[in-house]
């Protein structure tokens, strides 16, 4: 195709800059089989964003969650676990992947138009404990019951998503000159950040590019180490207007941008428009234009990262270089927290941390900003999300508040 | 719990692709109004929304859009086949449709973007999966 003809589309999303602050962050991080279900994971990082906001479980009135994947926990589970007796908004914009960007809109609205003043966004997934289990519904499992795929992807051996991102990565090596070591510079930084992460399921683990690229191919041209990891966890964040945030027990940290995009050919990864691109190409810009804030002021990224692939699209995607560059931009310790470049899913990211789908990166995000980081990077005052689900992408602007 | 891989052959809107290819011939679902493909098929062209959809012969070849070797046991009915090749390959009647394939009859070091592919014919069947299917699948032309 004609890499100029437009495959992709901006989504609707209104200027919410300056309106919302994210007040509390909690994570809830198992290696191995937690021996919880989704939702006492949900509680317990939901009580760990109480804690960090200063909040009362009596305070929060409104709920966000994803109802396609992972753990519910809705008003009356919540209040049962509390003994609370608020009323509490609900919603289903929220959750991680693209929704933990775009869930910060969905609030800014809510709390302009008095539907809550604090609002929960959470997600949860205990998939290592479900692994091999006939309730397995771990990430193969919704692909590989989508009827198209199974009909006519499944008998080619063109499944799971691994399979999917190697034939990605694979033509991009072709297209752009990308290289093994690029990839690999991607999982190398993840692994320094999860080895200087105390909550990092491969905190223990070092990785060096050598040893990378000595590590055997999983689907030629992808390692394992360019591949998430399947664990128990979850993550919350707690959103308030900026006002109220002010009266609160963390610096304030301010959403700038929230934007979508979405790609127009449908929702396989084999049949779209533009095969070595993510959506950020649409969501982006549109991001930046409402923070007023350009690549370049960026001063920590968190990508959700499923495979290394995905990470190094997104960031051609959203211009923090040009298409095809990321082969230089994130070479080398580039992209490390204490390096001059741009620092890069400092907690580690999917391939590292934990696979919690992205609720964790904004976390990371947030306390980046606020200066309390693990891998603390200096003088950081704008962090940028990206979400992504293959024909949607999201983007997140925080900022930190004066 | 594994995933069958094996095509339904009874549905409606894809048993023609599968009696063909039984037959060794390779089709594809093309809207009669407006005459672009329809990749994956859909009852209603989603190009033009106006014609009806009908399947119609096409020559089996391509250039190869890209591809992966699989080594590991990732989803365990593939276990018997393990390293295999499968991709992508961008039909010469219009690069656009993107046909999944099995790679066979080559090794990873015979196979480059952008070289042209011609289908063959041959039987899938997968490790403790009842039943195979004759599937339409690419080659390097030689």
């Amino acid at each position: 195709m004609n890499q100029d003809e437009a495959w992709g589309t901006a989504g609707t999303i209104e200027d919410v800059s300056g309106q919302v602050a994210i007040v509390g962050v909690g994570d809830a991080i198992y290696q191995r089989a937690s021996g919880k279900n989704g939702v006492e994971l949900a509680i317990e990082a939901t009580e760990r964003a109480l804690a960090d906001s200063g909040l009362a479980p009596g305070d929060i009135d409104g709920i966000m969650v994803t109802p396609y994947m992972g753990a519910q926990l809705d008003a009356d589970a919540y209040r049962a676990h509390f003994g609370t007796e608020q009323e509490i908004w609900m919603s289903n914009e929220g959750g991680a992947m693209t929704w933990a960007a775009t869930a910060p809109a969905v609030a800014a609205a809510a709390i302009r138009e008095g539907k809550a003043s604090a609002i929960l966004n959470l997600f949860a997934v205990d998939w290592f404990s479900q692994k091999g289990s006939d309730s397995d519904e771990g990430p193969g499992k919704f692909h590989g019951q989508e009827r198209m795929k199974a009909n006519f992807e499944l008998p080619h051996g063109w499944f799971p998503q691994p399979v999917y991102f190697a034939t990605i990565a694979r033509r991009h090596m072709w297209q752009y000159g990308t290289r093994e070591e690029d990839l690999g510079a991607l999982a190398v930084t993840c692994r320094r950040h999860a080895n200087g992460h105390p909550d990092a399921i491969t905190r223990d683990r070092t990785l060096s590019l050598d040893e990378y690229l000595a590590r055997p191919m999983m689907v030629d041209p992808l390692r394992m180490e360019d591949c998430c990891l399947i664990s128990d966890g979850g993550g919350a964040y707690i959103m308030t207007s900026v006002e109220r945030a002010r009266d609160l027990a963390k610096p304030l940290v301010v959403v700038e941008g929230v934007s979508d995009g979405y790609s127009n050919s449908g929702a396989y990864w084999s049949q779209q428009g533009n095969f070595t691109a993510s959506p950020q190409v649409y969501s982006a810009p549109k991001a930046f234009e409402m923070a007023g804030l350009v690549p370049s002021d960026v001063d920590v990224l968190t990508l959700y990262d499923p495979f290394s692939i995905v990470a190094l699209m997104q960031i051609e995607d959203m211009g923090f270089c040009e298409k095809g560059g990321a082969s230089e931009f994130v070479a080398g310790t580039n992209l490390q927290y204490d390096s001059p470049g741009l620092a890069y899913n400092t907690h580690g990211g999917l391939l590292s941390h934990a696979y919690v789908l992205g609720i964790s990166h904004v976390n990371e995000i947030v306390r980046q900003l606020r200066g309390e980081a693990a891998n603390q990077v200096s003088d950081a005052n704008v962090g940028v999300y990206g979400g992504y689900t293959g024909h949607m992408a999201s983007t997140l602007i925080l900022k930190s508040g004066s | 719990m594994s995933q069958a891989p094996l095509p339904e052959t009874d549905w409606d809107l894809t048993r023609p692709f599968w009696q063909a290819a039984k037959e060794s011939e390779f089709v594809m679902p093309r809207c009669a109004g407006c005459e672009r493909y329809v990749w994956y098929p859909e009852e209603q062209c989603p190009h033009c929304g106006a014609g009806d959809v009908l399947w119609v012969q096409v020559e089996g070849r391509g250039l190869l859009f890209s591809w992966a070797e699989v080594r590991h046991p990732l989803h365990p009915p593939y276990k018997n086949q393990l390293p295999y090749i499968t991709g992508i390959v961008a039909l010469e009647v219009d690069p656009r449709v993107h046909y999944v394939t099995r790679i066979v009859e080559c090794t990873t070091s015979e196979l480059a973007i952008e070289m042209p592919m011609e289908v063959v014919y041959r039987e899938l069947s997968f490790h403790e999966v009842e039943g195979a299917v004759v599937a339409p699948v690419f080659r390097p032309v030689a």
